[in-house]
């Protein structure tokens, strides 16, 4: 034997090593995923007694069928995929606007503009709760869908406004310039060249809205309390914990419902995703 | 606190809120929309008995209610951004503690029913009061609820307490039997007790209710208005308590659930005890005929010579609100909820026992929860309550701020291994309560109430009596 | 830069003003958004911080500093203060250090890369206050999972009560929120690995440089960079983690995890009498020590990059 051939096979052994060692470690990585899927199809007094065995004695659908109907899940899901688009349109088209302003036009109050972006880019989320509730409240807008996508829209966009003016900023001047000879407008540069022109930024955008929004929390929960029905998935299911008293299949049937759409996107998307995600990173 | 503040804790809780069915209702078309009854607007936390209260009101064609079944805990939120931009339901329930009632009294929620409520019955009568149902005089509500009960009986596994030489009929009385039957049945997996840590609340009804059944006077003395915590009945029970874990014989998964998740693990065999109120009938009942089938109960589990439960009057269940366009409307509907027939009905819901216990003998329940409340009228004393002689210690309530670590975190501590000798955190909590409760004093004296330590004081109290209404006088 | 600066005559500030008016108007929808929900907010926290609020009432009182100096002297504070600070201080190296460790394996060419990174990742996009039930029932002591795992492996002999045990609790929600989110920052550091020229390796391997020594002259000193935009990331992150928190231990067992979110939470929202200034002011006082915290790191990060630039 050479040298050489055991150290190739040596390589080869490790690479296959490395992708056992992975997949064990994805495996238990997704456990809690098979887990839910598996209890969500089993009996209420199964999903204490199997331990780690994740095959159900029969296959319950009529659990989904409960979670569905019976607990409003079709009603969470409906909430939540309306808030969250539209605040991922909201969003996108303000922040766009704004970035496009910031990276190509210099205008009184400029500075304090970014300073104050910056500004808000630190603080903690959640930290002025009790002033947004009082203001939805004010607002008229408590137990309202619109209520939750102004609050969510409305902070923490500080990224992605910057995100924008950066890609707007290195954008070459003569594309607006030829565009203006041919006497086209503030508003038709900006919406038929330039946004266009964008597309990975608001891909960028898009995505992390779309993750942030989707999760978000704290805000639906505080601006439904008196509202059961305009509930998202994420409130609905820790009202569904606190409230049915036996129905634990029920629950993982819910939360399996909650899932499969956001990882489904997730994985049609997911190109997007990752470059979204990278692109943040980069900027 | 006082009695009828824990006790409206625990009862708000244990009458389980239903999100889920709310959102199935606010999502479907009201019922039977006849073309001009105006819509009524109704929050309450009772999803057990929500059906219950539909049915009735289907009676009543003059109006078309819109119910509302919310969550306890996050009730009062909703209620306190409803008054305050003027979106108030018509009818809502308050869960929460006396304190909060007399606040939300004080701060014009309530509303007084127009024509007046039908309470002609002497029971009915007895249960109105000063400041817990009366405001200035006038009746603004009733409670739908008798005082007489506790949520700490001891219910069981037939077969396990029979294997450990006890007789399945009689149940487990007294910590030694306990702990034997838990040493007993804590075998493969199962065990002997389970406890549901996570629910604070619950906690610290069942030590109240324990400590109160081995002799202690409540969490407050009425013989000398002090609070009652670090006194020797209340270490020792949860001595006791902690002594099933030291003995490996507490269910482990006990510090991460409430009272909900508690239940369907011990009643899937799990744990062999469970210390719950008398609704668990009605619960198991519902979804766990054959658990039920197998359970028994020992209504009052620590037995001692002077060991009573001291609960006090319980305030209004439902109230109208000031902003009511509709009170003639709601005070009709609130009416349907005082006679004979709705407490048997309400007692076949098998929750918290209606005002007359006697319905209970003429409903058509489940045998445990029958012997259940039969051991209230042994097991179950009704507690003074200062408010009802001095309006203003409503204020104090008021004022007095909630002391964290409360009593059922301090037992949640205790079995989480936060500290070793539960003794001093006890007397502690004693000790900021007192203090708490001095400074809320001062502060309604020094505007202009007039309030003393004393006021907690009875002397004509005696622990195994009713402190019935005419005690007050003198 | 500008249509504006382009004109040859200096245009007064008015005639500045209307000739932006575009930019202004574009402007508009954030201005009210951000004015509103971020702004006021912040505001109006500062005033309601001021006030003895019970919210049963239309307003509060004012009483000047009272509820911080309560609060100051409030043990259960401090200690979810504490409690946030250890949550960073844990989690924040291990997710960011683990993730590195993923990136790097994952970038090294092996076959199945893609896959791996989705099942890493699936956590991420899935909501937290689910994922916070679901661990619960795997993290139980009596049928749990991992405890039946563990007693399987005869890696233990008694079940562990990962969310039951005062001293453990904390550490078993941050080895949770860091399952949770490892994944992002896998792919923050694969970006960042991305931008690393090739060519710098090949140079490195033909002078003799192994694995290793790749990895500490070339890789680490490139990536200085990132790690530092990529911890500030994390940091902000790990202050608010309270829908995990919620809903898997709600704080407990006796204020073991109760970070300051959940603290806030409890005095606003679930307590018997809400009290809103107490709670605004603790959320405040809190907010302002991660503001400087953050601003802290950003002077640093603005420093390396001079001193990238500079080299």
């Amino acid at each position: 034997m050479t040298p050489i051939a055991p150290s190739r096979q040596g390589r080869r052994l490790w690479t296959w090593l490395s992708v056992l060692l992975l997949t064990v470690l994805c495996l238990v990585w997704i456990y809690p995923f098979l887990w839910l899927v598996s209890a969500s199809l089993k009996g209420p007094l199964e999903i204490f007694s199997k331990g780690l065995n994740l095959i159900p004695d029969a296959l319950l659908w009529d659990n989904y069928a409960r979670a569905w109907a019976a607990a409003g899940f079709s009603t969470y899901m409906l909430n939540t995929v309306v808030i969250t688009c539209a605040t991922v349109v909201l969003v996108v088209f303000h922040t766009s606007l704004t970035g496009y302003v910031l990276g190509r036009y210099d205008f009184i109050g400029r500075k304090v503009v970014i300073a104050i972006l910056v500004a808000t880019f630190i603080i903690p989320a959640g930290f002025a709760i009790i002033p947004i509730v009082d203001l939805t409240r004010a607002l008229g807008l408590l137990n309202s869908r619109w209520g939750i996508v102004l609050a969510l829209a409305g902070s923490g966009n500080a990224a992605a406004i910057l995100l924008y003016a950066g890609f707007f900023g290195q954008l070459p001047r003569e594309l607006a310039e030829a565009a203006t000879v041919d006497g086209a407008g503030f508003f038709t540069i900006f919406f038929r060249i330039m946004l266009p022109l964008a597309g990975p930024v608001t891909a960028t955008v898009s995505v992390l809205t779309f993750l942030a929004a989707w999760n978000s929390f704290l805000v639906p929960l505080v601006l439904t309390f008196g509202a059961p029905s305009q509930r998202t998935l994420a409130v609905g299911m820790l009202a569904f914990v606190g409230t049915n008293e036996t129905d634990w299949p029920g629950m993982a049937a819910a939360a399996t419902l909650s899932l499969v759409p956001v990882v489904a996107f997730f994985f049609i998307v997911q190109r997007f995703f990752v470059e979204g995600v990278a692109g943040a990173i980069k900027a | 606190m006082n009695n009828p503040m824990d006790r409206g804790a625990v009862s708000r809780r244990t009458v389980l809120a239903g999100m889920a069915a709310a959102a199935a209702a606010g999502t479907l078309p009201g019922r039977s929309l006849a073309q001009d009854a105006p819509t009524l607007q109704w929050w309450d936390h009772f999803q057990p008995i929500a059906p219950l209260f539909e049915e009735e009101w289907k009676t009543d064609t003059a109006v078309t209610v819109k119910h509302q079944v919310m969550n306890p805990s996050d009730m009062m939120q909703s209620l306190q951004l409803a008054f305050r931009s003027q979106q108030m339901p018509d009818v809502f329930s308050v869960p929460a503690p006396l304190a909060v009632v007399d606040q939300v009294a004080g701060a014009g929620w309530f509303g007084p029913p127009e024509g007046g409520f039908t309470l002609d019955k002497p029971f009915q009568k007895e249960a109105l009061f000063e400041g817990l149902t009366n405001f200035g005089g006038k009746v603004y509500s009733f409670p739908l609820f008798t005082f007489r009960w506790h949520s700490t009986s001891l219910w069981y596994d037939k077969a396990k307490v029979e294997r450990a030489g006890i007789d399945p009929a009689k149940g487990p009385q007294g910590w030694d039997d306990i702990r034997k039957v838990a040493k007993s049945a804590t075998t493969g997996g199962a065990y002997g007790l389970l406890l549901p840590l996570q629910f604070t609340d619950r906690m610290q009804a069942h030590l109240n209710d324990l400590a109160q059944m081995a002799g202690a006077a409540g969490p407050i003395d009425w013989k000398t208005g002090k609070y009652d915590y670090a006194s020797e009945h209340y270490v020792e029970t949860l001595k006791m308590l902690l002594s099933l874990q030291k003995d490996g014989t507490l269910h482990p998964a006990s510090s991460s659930m409430d009272a909900r998740q508690g239940r369907i693990r011990w009643a899937a065999g799990e744990a062999a005890m469970f210390f719950d109120g008398p609704w668990n009938s009605g619960v198991m009942a519902g979804g766990m005929k054959d658990a039920l089938a197998k359970t028994w109960v020992t209504p009052t589990p620590i037995t001692s010579d002077n060991g009573h439960v001291h609960a006090g009057p319980l305030p209004g269940t439902f109230w109208i609100s000031a902003q009511s366009k509709l009170n003639k409307q709601a005070t009709e509907l609130l009416n349907l909820f005082t006679t004979d027939e709705f407490y048997i009905k309400l007692a076949e819901r098998m929750d918290q026992p209606p005002l007359s216990l006697d319905a209970v003998a003429q409903a058509n329940v489940d045998p445990t929860y029958k012997a259940v409340i039969a051991s209230y009228k042994d097991s179950v004393r009704l507690a003074p309550e200062p408010v009802i002689r001095n309006p203003d210690i409503g204020k104090v309530y008021a004022e007095m701020r909630t002391i964290d670590p409360s009593l059922g975190a301090i037992i949640q501590g205790a079995f989480s291994g936060a500290f070793d000798d539960p003794g001093p955190v006890l007397q502690q909590y004693s000790d900021q309560m007192s203090a708490e409760r001095d400074r809320a004093i001062g502060v309604i004296n020094s505007k202009g109430g007039k309030v003393s330590v004393d006021d907690w004081v009875f002397d004509n109290w005696s622990p195994d009596k009713d402190f019935t209404p005419d005690l007050y006088k003198r | 830069m500008t249509a504006a600066v382009a004109a040859k005559r200096q245009p007064t500030f008015a005639q500045r003003l209307w000739g932006d008016r575009w930019v202004y108007l574009f402007m508009l929808p954030t201005v009210l958004l951000v004015a509103t929900y971020t702004l006021w907010p912040m505001l109006a926290s500062i005033w309601f911080s001021l006030l003895d609020w019970s919210g049963f009432e239309q307003s509060g009182s004012f009483i000047g500093l009272g509820n911080y100096a309560e609060l100051l002297h409030n043990r259960l504070f401090w200690n979810a203060f504490a409690n946030t600070l250890i949550f960073m201080v844990v989690a924040v190296p291990i997710r960011v250090g683990l993730a590195l460790f993923l990136a790097l394996v994952l970038n090294a060419g092996l076959p199945f890369s893609r896959a791996f990174r989705t099942a890493i990742f699936l956590p991420v996009v899935t909501t937290a206050a689910i994922l916070g039930v679901v661990m619960r029932f795997v993290l139980d002591p009596a049928s749990g999972p991992l405890n039946e795992a563990l007693l399987g492996l005869h890696l233990i002999d008694q079940p562990i009560n990962f969310l039951g045990r005062a001293g453990l609790a904390l550490y078993s929600a941050i080895g949770v929120w860091v399952w949770k989110w490892t994944g992002i920052t896998v792919i923050y550091w694969t970006a960042a690995l991305q931008t690393i020229p090739a060519d710098l390796y090949d140079a490195a391997r033909i002078d003799g440089a192994d694995r290793w020594q790749r990895f500490v002259h070339v890789t680490l000193p490139l990536l200085t960079p990132f790690t530092i935009i990529i911890t500030l990331i994390t940091v902000v992150e790990a202050t608010n983690v309270f829908d995990l928190m919620l809903t898997l231990t709600n704080g407990g067992p006796f204020y073991s995890s109760e970070v300051i979110d959940i603290f806030v939470y409890r005095n606003a929202f679930a307590a018997n009498v809400p009290r809103l200034g107490y709670a605004s002011a603790a959320a405040l006082f809190f907010g302002v020590c991660v503001m400087v915290l953050a601003a802290l790191q950003m002077a640093i990060v603005a420093r390396m990059r001079r001193r990238t630039v500079e080299q």
